[in-house]
């Protein structure tokens, strides 16, 4: 490519990225404003008293939102660059990189408003989407998915950098696990709990977890300038994870009248899930090895390295949740939902914050203000500990409430200071929202006049 | 230049074929296995009237606080007896939901029979139970002048509902306390 010609590619890499990263930003603060809503019907049930902002519609809105139109936009926007970026070639067919966005939010949008008029396809979590919407949605993923594998395949050189086999991996199956989970033949009745076990699990696990894993593979060596620590353990943690995670997601249902070996199948494979878990997290902690001092100074790296550090928290915890013991007690709690904060914000939201603070300013050449980074920082990593600190006490003392057989409105009222924190921490993640998503502004509304000398000196 | 497309390949489709067979071992097979579960002994199919209510209860998302499954626990047994697979024959989509906010719902039924209680807590829970936090469904009711001939009424205590007037239940409510009052537990092991 000549000089104007990669001039060219590089800025309408910074175009395409920019546009997945804000978009991603405009649903984050919609989803989660919803989230806080939500947390303040804990505290106030007659808070806002209509069919178009209760709970019961709402709730599904806040966690589609969050998942779909804000994570997985992010996140498959920056899996297209990182292709680009690491496989040293031009984005490949960009106009269905395009419609690839337009599609996702097409769906967000059809999405939200189908569920705040109450058409859901049945309360189940992460996919209550109506069928035809989340046929839009997939579309929209297999698009980016021929993109990223496209680019990759321009590659110049042969082997194929880690961070893309996760976010291929991600790509391919999450597009097998919508279309299985789309058939409605075999999920009658229980066949539908099944199912569910399936898919709620694996929308989080084969999907975020891939995505967020192989952007981090991209952005950690890049700002601390060295290699991941080992190629091995991140092909080992690629394999295991591809393997045992499918295996475990009936243990959401433990006690419930699914097949009980599949129940505890389930528990076995999520105490393998330690092997991913541990050689992931170690790998890329290990890469930031004696350079604390670049973490401490840089305002991408400290999301990424709180982000590590959750998702071998946030991991471990799913293990030793899934032990029978524990779910006696912990199971329908309130801990549950700290857990999957934990794991989809203290793992894969600050990530994806990091990733967008590494990748948006190489893209546009336009960094945010180090002071309000470290605000957002520090407001999204103390809110998400307190919720999920709050919650995991809360939820702990729901399960012993209910153990002791006291009457079940007792445990409401046990519960309920711990959801007045919670409604807190929301709040503080919500204000670090805001901030967020001045800096994305920051850089890209400038891209037009920072761009040129940036681009030329990197 | 050599093109490296093998190892793209090999990568997407080991990835692919490995996780497809998953698919269908962990999800698939089990799933047509247990959908075709018999219905409990004394199961009945759902009345045209629980069935529309089994709707509502799905649009108003009832299930993210309220579960519908018992479990072989001591702590569970105040909601029924243990759930069985074949109590689950005719509840498509599935609503075992995974919160408990609020108590389990599979006998709710024989629990609390009252169509009356039903409606007012409905109407207003916390003009019931002064500590609970489900949300009011107000929408599911009309408020009137006068009631019709014909209108379900719905005595909500003084304070809860605007003063002179009567709170009728909509064809919503009613199908849904229809489902409600459904929501019973077909006794196990009784000889035919």
């Amino acid at each position: 490519m000549d000089v104007a010609g990669s001039q060219r590619e590089a800025r309408e890499q910074a175009t395409l990225l920019s546009a997945f990263v804000g978009s991603a930003t405009v649903w984050l603060l919609i989803a989660t404003a919803i989230g806080v809503l939500l947390s303040f019907k804990f505290p106030f049930p007659d808070l806002a008293t209509s069919p178009y902002l209760s709970f019961g519609r709402l709730r599904a809105i806040h966690t589609n939102g969050t998942f779909y139109a804000f994570a997985s936009v992010a996140l498959s926007g920056m899996a297209i660059y990182v292709a680009a970026r690491s496989s040293g070639a031009a984005v490949f067919a960009k106009p269905v990189a395009w419609v690839s966005l337009a599609l996702f939010n097409l769906a967000a949008i059809l999405g939200t408003i189908t569920l705040d008029l109450g058409m859901s396809d049945g309360s189940q979590e992460y996919r209550e989407w109506l069928w035809w919407v989340r046929v839009i949605f997939l579309i929209g993923a297999i698009c980016s998915a021929y993109v990223v594998a496209g680019t990759i395949a321009n590659r110049v050189e042969r082997p194929i950098y880690i961070a893309n086999w996760y976010t291929l991996g991600a790509f391919t199956f999450t597009t097998i696990l919508w279309i299985v989970a789309l058939i409605p033949t075999y999920q009658i009745g229980l066949g539908g709990v099944t199912l569910q076990a399936f898919y709620m699990h694996n929308a989080v696990g084969m999907w975020f977890t891939f995505l967020a894993l192989g952007v981090t593979y991209y952005a950690l060596p890049k700002l601390l300038n060295r290699p991941i620590y080992s190629y091995s353990l991140g092909v080992l943690a690629f394999w295991t994870n591809l393997v045992f995670y499918p295996i475990i997601g009936s243990h959401h249902y433990e006690f419930s009248p699914l097949p009980w070996w599949l129940q505890t199948l389930a528990i076995v494979f999520s105490v393998g899930m330690l092997i991913p878990v541990f050689a992931g997290s170690a790998n890329l902690i290990l890469t930031t090895r004696g350079r604390w001092e670049i973490v401490r100074r840089s305002y991408a790296l400290p999301f990424l390295a709180a982000g590590v550090v959750y998702y071998f928290v946030g991991s471990t915890q799913g293990t030793f949740e899934a032990l029978r013991t524990a779910q006696a007690y912990w199971h329908f709690t309130s801990f549950t939902v700290g857990h999957s904060h934990a794991t989809m914000y203290g793992f894969i939201t600050l990530i994806t914050f990091g990733a967008v603070y590494a990748l948006l300013p190489l893209a546009t050449g336009q960094q945010p203000s180090i002071l309000l980074t470290g605000v957002h920082f520090w407001f999204a990593l103390l809110g998400v500990t307190l919720y999920v600190v709050v919650l995991s006490v809360g939820g702990t003392i729901q399960g012993i409430d209910w153990a002791s057989g006291n009457p079940f409105i007792s445990s409401v009222e046990a519960a309920a200071p711990f959801w007045l924190a919670r409604a807190l921490g929301g709040s503080m993640m919500f204000v670090s929202h805001l901030l967020f998503a001045y800096n994305v502004y920051v850089m890209v509304a400038a891209k037009r006049t920072a761009f040129e000398p940036k681009a030329q000196a990197a | 230049m050599n093109r490296p497309m093998d190892r793209l390949w090999v990568l997407m489709t080991a990835s692919f074929v490995i996780y497809a067979l998953l698919a269908i071992v962990m999800g698939v097979i089990p799933g047509i296995v247990l959908s075709d579960t018999k219905p409990t002994p004394g199961l009945s199919p759902l009345s045209a009237s629980a069935a529309r209510g089994r709707d509502v209860y799905v649009s108003e998302g009832c299930s993210y606080c309220h579960t519908q499954q018992v479990r072989p626990l001591a702590q569970d047994l105040v909601f029924g007896r243990p759930s069985t697979r074949g109590d689950y024959a005719y509840s498509t989509p599935q609503l075992l939901g995974t919160e408990r906010t609020g108590p389990d719902l599979t006998n709710i039924g024989k629990r609390q029979p009252s169509a009356v209680w039903n409606y007012i807590h409905l109407y207003e829970p916390r003009s019931l139970v002064s500590a609970s936090i489900m949300p009011a469904y107000p929408w599911l009711f009309s408020v009137k002048a006068h009631a019709d001939p014909g209108d379900v009424t719905v005595p909500v205590p003084p304070g809860y509902a605007p003063a002179n007037t009567v709170v009728v239940a909509g064809s919503n409510a009613i199908d849904l306390v229809a489902y409600l009052q459904s929501l019973k537990q077909p006794q196990l092991g009784s000889a035919k």
